[in-house]
Order: structure tokens, then sequence, then C-alpha cells
């Protein structure tokens, strides 16, 4: 039932690089299948590149600078529409999950709009809020903050009765009830909202960017193509896959780790 | 003095799926003293739970009435701690969070609520656990926390809803015993819901034996058993087997024809789930 505490952080150094090393050989396979495919098949290189081209790209985008300017931009839009869709998601899917009327009513619009979040909202987004930093923000918190909300509900539907009583029947005045039980016992499905929504928001970071800003990983893939740069183009797409890795291996599994897991209550979903 | 007084309780609810309207709680009258434990018995479905519900402050009577100290029964209330079936603790506090938790609710300071749960822990044989999360404990100490998290609220009534039908049979003992052994030291006011005959009698002074819906008060028996109690010296009493026995006619004579729903809802659908939050 417990498993130890070493076995779950991924234990001493040995085994902590294999598994660093298991995880590394996908991508070197690919990397090699890749450049023997472009060197049999004599593709032109601008239409696809070699390994090594990309990996001069990198080292390009490293010197000039371009790579941290886009990459800080990203990041920082990408941190802001985060922090706005867990300020709201959070609260609404909790403020839905208590009441079963508002569950009833908001549960089909937000399923609907689940599958809606994000990119189809860009042409709003640049309507109202113009090509720019806040169009690529609203679009970040707009493709979350329905999976959120829509996790929350249901983790806040799934306490258990006897758990809510136990809180009241011991003087849990209402308004602590948010803090106290409703969140850490929705937390279980308040990271699956946050990891289904990280993933919309970096996604739908990328599409706004390519469309409504002059900075950022997703302009910068954008504008390399303009320029047949296809080398850029896949460096570019490394470094947004390689970073939502981190983020997914940085933040939600320390997350989970520290809280649903210790606390035994790890969701069996998904 | 008398700390739980219920006067001709009634509970009706329409019925989400068939919408009639049921009795679930025919009439009940009867009051527990200050310091007596008290177990009210009943075949399942016979409305106790609904009952105890009603005293938590969880669900509301469709008539009469329920005092404790002398005041109106109006919602949940530190005063009469619950200890659940499910244990129903929080996953996500340890074992010292859980049982510090109505405490840091009323305003009390840490360093004070900390000295009275480790008096509690100790009381119910867990000091050295604090740290853990209850997913760590067995089931038997997940209940002595449910217990330790309720009396260190000092409640005026300490409601049990068939606290160890939960755990295996062995354990169940020991935790009844050690409830007796809690009782006696510390002697608060016990109203425990159970279906086991044996139980009822081992752990109370007196039982209020309910019939079969709508629920009325048969009878209220006094167990005629000296404390301190051990089951090795109850199980050889002649007065406990008496009891057991007369208590086991009496829920036989209530049964209308050995229908066996054991685990029909005790609470309706309808009643019971309804979010509170």
């Amino acid at each position: 039932m417990t498993a130890t505490p070493a076995s779950r952080r991924g234990g001493h150094l040995p085994r902590r690089l294999s598994a660093a090393f298991w995880f590394a050989v996908p991508f070197v396979a690919l990397a090699v299948i890749w450049a023997i495919a472009v060197e049999l098949s004599g593709v032109e290189r601008r239409i696809f590149p070699q390994v090594t081209d990309v990996a001069s790209a990198f080292a390009e985008m490293w010197r000039s600078g371009d790579l941290f300017t886009h990459t800080g931009a990203s990041l920082r839009r990408m941190g802001l529409g985060v922090i706005a869709a867990l300020l709201t998601g959070i609260p609404f899917g909790v403020l839905l999950g208590s009441s079963r009327v508002a569950a009833a009513f908001f549960a089909p619009l937000l399923r609907f709009s689940v599958a809606l979040a994000g990119i189809a909202w860009i042409p709003f987004a640049t309507l109202w809020l113009g090509y720019g930093e806040r169009a690529v923000v609203f679009i970040v918190w707009n493709a979350m903050f329905f999976a959120l909300a829509y996790n929350t509900m249901l983790g806040v539907q799934r306490i258990p009765t006897q758990l809510i009583r136990a809180a009241r029947s011991m003087g849990t005045p209402r308004h602590r009830m948010f803090v106290e039980v409703l969140l850490p016992g929705a937390l279980p499905n308040i990271v699956t909202g946050l990891r289904v929504g990280l993933g919309y928001g970096w996604r739908g970071l990328v599409a706004a960017e390519i469309i409504a800003a002059s900075a950022g990983l997703g302009y910068s893939i954008f504008l390399a193509q303009k320029y047949f740069r296809t080398d850029i183009i896949i460096a570019g797409m490394i470094i947004i896959g390689a970073l939502w890795l981190v983020i997914d291996r940085a933040l939600l599994a320390p997350l989970e780790r520290r809280t649903v897991e210790r606390w035994g209550m790890k969701a069996v979903n998904l | 003095m008398r700390t739980l007084e219920i006067s001709n309780l009634h509970k009706e609810f329409v019925d989400a799926y068939t919408g009639q309207t049921v009795v679930a709680v025919g009439d009940v009258s009867f009051s527990i003293e200050q310091g007596e434990f008290v177990s009210v018995l009943g075949p399942s479905g016979c409305g106790k739970t609904t009952v105890l519900n009603i005293v938590a402050g969880f669900d509301t009577q469709t008539s009469g009435s329920v005092l404790v100290g002398g005041k109106q029964v109006d919602g949940p209330s530190p005063e009469r701690g619950v200890v659940f079936q499910s244990f129903a603790l929080f996953p996500w506090k340890t074992v010292l969070g859980n049982v510090t938790f109505g405490l840091r609710m009323r305003g009390v300071p840490r360093a004070d609520r900390e000295a009275v749960a480790h008096q509690y822990l100790e009381l119910v044989g867990l000091q050295g656990f604090e740290a853990k999360y209850p997913h760590e404990l067995s089931g038997g100490m997940q209940q002595r926390l449910g217990v330790a998290r309720v009396l260190a609220n000092e409640p005026e009534v300490m409601l049990m809803d068939e606290p160890f039908a939960s755990v295996d049979a062995q354990t169940r003992r020991k935790l009844q015993e050690e409830l007796t052994g809690i009782f006696e030291t510390k002697r608060p006011t016990v109203f425990f819901v159970t279906h086991d005959v044996d139980e009822a009698v081992f752990l109370a002074d007196r039982v209020v034996v309910l019939s079969s819906r709508p629920s009325q008060v048969a009878e209220i028996v006094t167990v005629p058993l000296e404390r301190p109690r051990h089951w090795r010296s109850a199980l050889d009493n002649p007065d406990f087997r008496h009891t057991v026995t007369y208590l086991t006619d009496l829920l036989a004579a209530g049964e209308p024809n050995a229908d066996e729903s054991e685990d029909a809802p005790e609470t309706s659908a309808a009643a019971g789930a309804v979010g509170e939050g």
C-alpha cells in the first residue's frame, strides 16, 4: 500500500540516470532515423533540414539571443495565462460542484466549450484585444479555463458527503469549507484538469503567437517559414516539445507526488 | 441531567423515483443522561441512522423535537461530534492534523490544541503516529483516530453511526473493548447506532430498540452489567447472554417476514445525497 519514499522519488542516482537514459533512447533513435532518411532520400535542405543544420540553427539562435527572447516571451505569456486560469477556473469549478442546479446547468456548456477552448477563439481574441500580448494571454487562459473548471467541478462532486459532514460537525464555518475541504478534497481531479488544461494552453499559446505576436516560439517558427529556414522551424518545434516535457515533469509530477500521492488519494483516471 | 432528549421525532420524505411519501421515522422518543452510553438497535433500514443524522444536524425532522443540553438542534455543531462508519478522515491531513481539526476551526491556539490532541491520541493508542496520513493506518487505527478526533472537541454527546461495521471481526472486538475502556475513563455521553445485538449490549448502559420502518421505540432495555467490561467475562456472564437473547427475540418479533434486505439504504437517495457544500 505504501511504497517506500525512495522508490517513489526515483531513488538513488544510478536508477535516476538509467531512467533518464531510457527516456532519451527513443529521441536519439528518432534523430538517427531522421539523419539517415534525409541522407538517403536526398531531399532538398530547404524542404527538410538535416540534423546538423538544426543543431547549428540552435547555436545561431543561442548566440544571437533569439532563443532566450522567444522562449522568455512565450513562458511569460504562458505564466500569466496559467495564473489567470487557476484564479478563475478553480473557484468557478468549486462553485459549480457545490450546487447541483448550477452543475446540471453548466456541465453540458463546459463540455461543449472544452472542445472549442483556445485556438478557435483566436479570431475573437484578436478582434477584441488586438494583435499582441493580451490576445495571446487570453488564448492561454481560455484554453485552460474550461478543462480546469470542469474537472474541479467533478472533483468537488466526488468528495464523499461524509467528509463534508465531518467538517461541518467539527465547526467548520461555511466560508472556510473552500480552503479546508473542497479544495484539497477535489485536488486529484484538479491536477487532472491542470494537466489537460496546460496541454491545451501550451498548444493555444503556440497557435496564438503564430497569428497575434511579434515575438515568441510560435512567432519564430512562423517567421522562419517565410525565409525557408526549415532548420529554425524544427529547432523551434523541438524547444516547444521539450519545454512541455519540462513543465510536465518539473511542475506537475512533483505537485502530484507531494499531494494526492502522499495522501493516498491518487485518482484512477486517464 | 438529560444531555439529549428526543421527543416524538417523525420524518417523512418523498422517494425520488416513485414519488411516494415514505415514513422513515414513525414516532421516536427517548433521552440520554449525561455520561450515559445508549445503543440504538434496530433492523437494517429501520431509520436509526436517520435519527442519528437528525441529531447530528445533517437532516431535519418533519416534526418532533431534539434537544441537546436543553437547546433545540439547528444544523451540525461540534457539541455533537460524529464517528462515521466510513471513518470520514481527511486524507490530506496527518493524524495530528485530523485530531486538531475541530479545535483549529474554533480558533484554539496551536500549542493548546496540540496538547489536547496528544492527550487523546494517547487515549486511543495512537501516540507516535502523529505524522502519518490516514491511508497509512489500518482500518482499526483509522477508526480510533475517528474517535479521538471527536473526543478532542469534548462534545456534549458523541454520535457513533455503526462505527465498527467496516472492520474485520477480530479488530471489531478489540475496538469495542477499547471503546468501553475510553468510556469508563472519560465518561462521554454516547449515542451509538448499531444492528449488532452483542455490540449494543456489550457497550451500552441502556439499549433503545427500534421497530422496523416506520420506526417506533419498541422497548428500552437496561443492561445489567458492571463496568469495567471485557469480552471474556461478558460472554461467560448469564446476564449478558440473557439480555442478548431477549433483544434478539424482540428484533425477530418486530421483523415483518425475515425479509433480508440487508443493505437497504437507511436514508433515501433523495434525502441523503443532497449536496451540502
